[in-house]
């Protein structure tokens, strides 16, 4: 016997072959792709915690909580900021983190988008209310003489098995047995006691914008407060929000680009003041920054590989 | 959990977003096929959380988070290309392989799936909403009524005369190509 026509069924059979229809649509899903990734809501929980739902009426205002490392989330692209269509300075609000945006010619303060705490101390060439970028160097250094890292001013040569004592923190190691081991260490006691490891470039580490370093991995301890980081950045460079172990962090490639942030003692200028591509994350009280050519996803990769 | 996401809790919030961002995915496709129903979502999430100081203590959260992906949705939904981007795609595996097959399902063939499809892109808006929400998304009438921001007793009439439309719409399209 055919089938009746649809539209000649009663109502509740033509509910049914509704209700029935839903299993057949081709519903959006929520993720995460077949490719990894992030679900809505950790998208939308990174676009929040990166100010986006501040609104008259926004919950109070949580503090940037650093999650420990834990499986990863893998990574989420969420916000891509092209400096170039940017005129003049824009400051990103961001909790326990200040990026500021604009012409590295410029002074930071410019748009009054740079408030460091108080009490920071002044860079030779700073102001009271922040560092004044260096004029941008020109990479035509070859690699000095020495172990990687050499001739670059990352303070004094450690052994691998004094890291811990010298730093004061744990210091965390990739464990991509493809990396391996540092080929240097240093502490650079003048800055932050901040922990620098080096590896050199080869085959599967190619060159950062230091001549001959294939990894540069900088462990800085520091308050997660607002106004921790300022990064100048000029035009070209791109900022990325991206989650590292699900914890937000930033991938800041493109034009070299100057980097300072608050430590426990008062305001850091980095004394390389120049710094490639970049991933920039923290854990509890500890900053971590990853200088690599590998691009993001290898960054994000060697990232969430640290112990 | 609402109450934390009140207070500020991100992490709280997330999970709330992952406990209702099916229905809300559903909910933005329904309404705006043919936009982006994972940007419309997010935005209305970020919107929601905006909002939450204002949210009623002890209403059901559902329809309330609904009505805001509804209303970003709508917003998005461009007038032009409407009437080509409406019929809602079948998903080409038909029946998801992790869902076992309602009862419902099985008595549908695809033949007549194809067919209520192309029905459902020919309503008018309003009315394929109001039927997405009450066949689709199991909604009840009271948070059909707050999802699409109407009168509790227009979900009634409108499902109706939604019904009727269909039922002349299947006619017209089981007897040839219909006219409009």
């Amino acid at each position: 016997m055919a089938e009746q026509p649809l539209h000649l069924r009663p109502d509740a059979a033509l509910e049914d072959a509704l209700r029935g229809l839903t299993e057949a649509i081709a519903w959006p899903t929520p993720g995460p792709s077949p490719a990894g990734g992030p679900d809505l809501a950790a998208v939308v929980r990174a676009r929040i915690e990166a100010g986006e739902a501040t609104g008259v009426g926004a919950p109070g205002r949580s503090r940037w909580s650093w999650r420990p490392a834990r499986r990863a989330l893998v990574v989420a692209v969420i916000i891509l900021l092209a400096l170039a269509a940017l005129a003049g300075a824009a400051g990103l609000g961001l909790p326990g983190l200040r990026i500021i945006f604009g012409d590295p010619a410029a002074s930071p303060t410019a748009g009054g988008s740079v408030s460091p705490p108080e009490g920071s101390p002044t860079s030779s060439q700073g102001t009271a209310s922040g560092p004044a970028p260096t004029p941008r160097p020109t990479p035509s250094r070859t690699p000095a003489p020495g172990p990687p890292g050499s001739g670059l001013p990352l303070g004094t040569a450690i052994g691998l098995d004094e890291l811990d004592a010298q730093a004061g923190f744990h210091v965390i190691l990739p464990s991509d047995p493809a990396i391996g081991p540092p080929d240097s260490a240093w502490i650079d006691r003048s800055t932050n006691d901040q922990v620098t490891l080096v590896w050199a470039a080869d085959g599967s580490l190619p060159q950062t914008s230091e001549p001959g370093v294939g990894l540069l991995l900088t462990q800085f301890r520091g308050t997660v407060d607002d106004g921790y980081f300022s990064k100048i950045l000029g035009q070209d460079t791109t900022v990325e929000l991206v989650l590292v172990d699900g914890g937000r962090a930033y991938w800041i490639s493109g034009q070299p680009h100057q980097f300072f942030y608050e430590g426990p003692r008062g305001f850091v200028e980095d004394s390389r003041r120049w710094v490639g591509d970049v991933l920039l994350w923290a854990d509890g009280p500890i900053t971590y920054r990853l200088e690599t050519s590998l691009g993001r996803e290898a960054a994000i990769d060697i990232a969430e590989s640290m112990r | 959990m609402i109450d934390r996401a009140r207070a500020g809790d991100v992490a709280a919030y997330e999970s709330l977003v992952r406990r209702y961002q099916d229905v809300a995915l559903r909910t933005a496709y329904l309404v705006a096929p043919e936009a982006d129903a994972a940007d419309a979502v997010q935005d209305a999430f970020l919107k929601a959380y905006a909002a939450l100081p204002r949210f009623r203590q002890g209403a059901p959260l559902r329809p309330w988070l609904l009505r805001i992906v509804a209303n970003e949705a709508r917003n998005r939904r461009r007038s032009a290309d409407r009437r080509a981007g409406l019929a809602m795609r079948a998903s080409i595996a038909g029946p998801r392989d992790d869902a076992a097959p309602s009862p419902e399902s099985e008595v549908i063939a695809d033949e007549t799936r194809g067919l209520l499809l192309s029905a459902l892109g020919r309503l008018r808006d309003e009315e394929r909403e109001v039927i997405g929400a009450r066949y689709f998304l199991g909604l009840s009438e009271a948070e059909t009524a707050e999802t699409l921001a109407i009168p509790a007793g227009t979900v009634k009439s409108r499902t109706s005369r939604a019904l009727g439309r269909l039922r002349v719409t299947l006619e017209a399209l089981d007897g040839g190509p219909a006219d409009g």
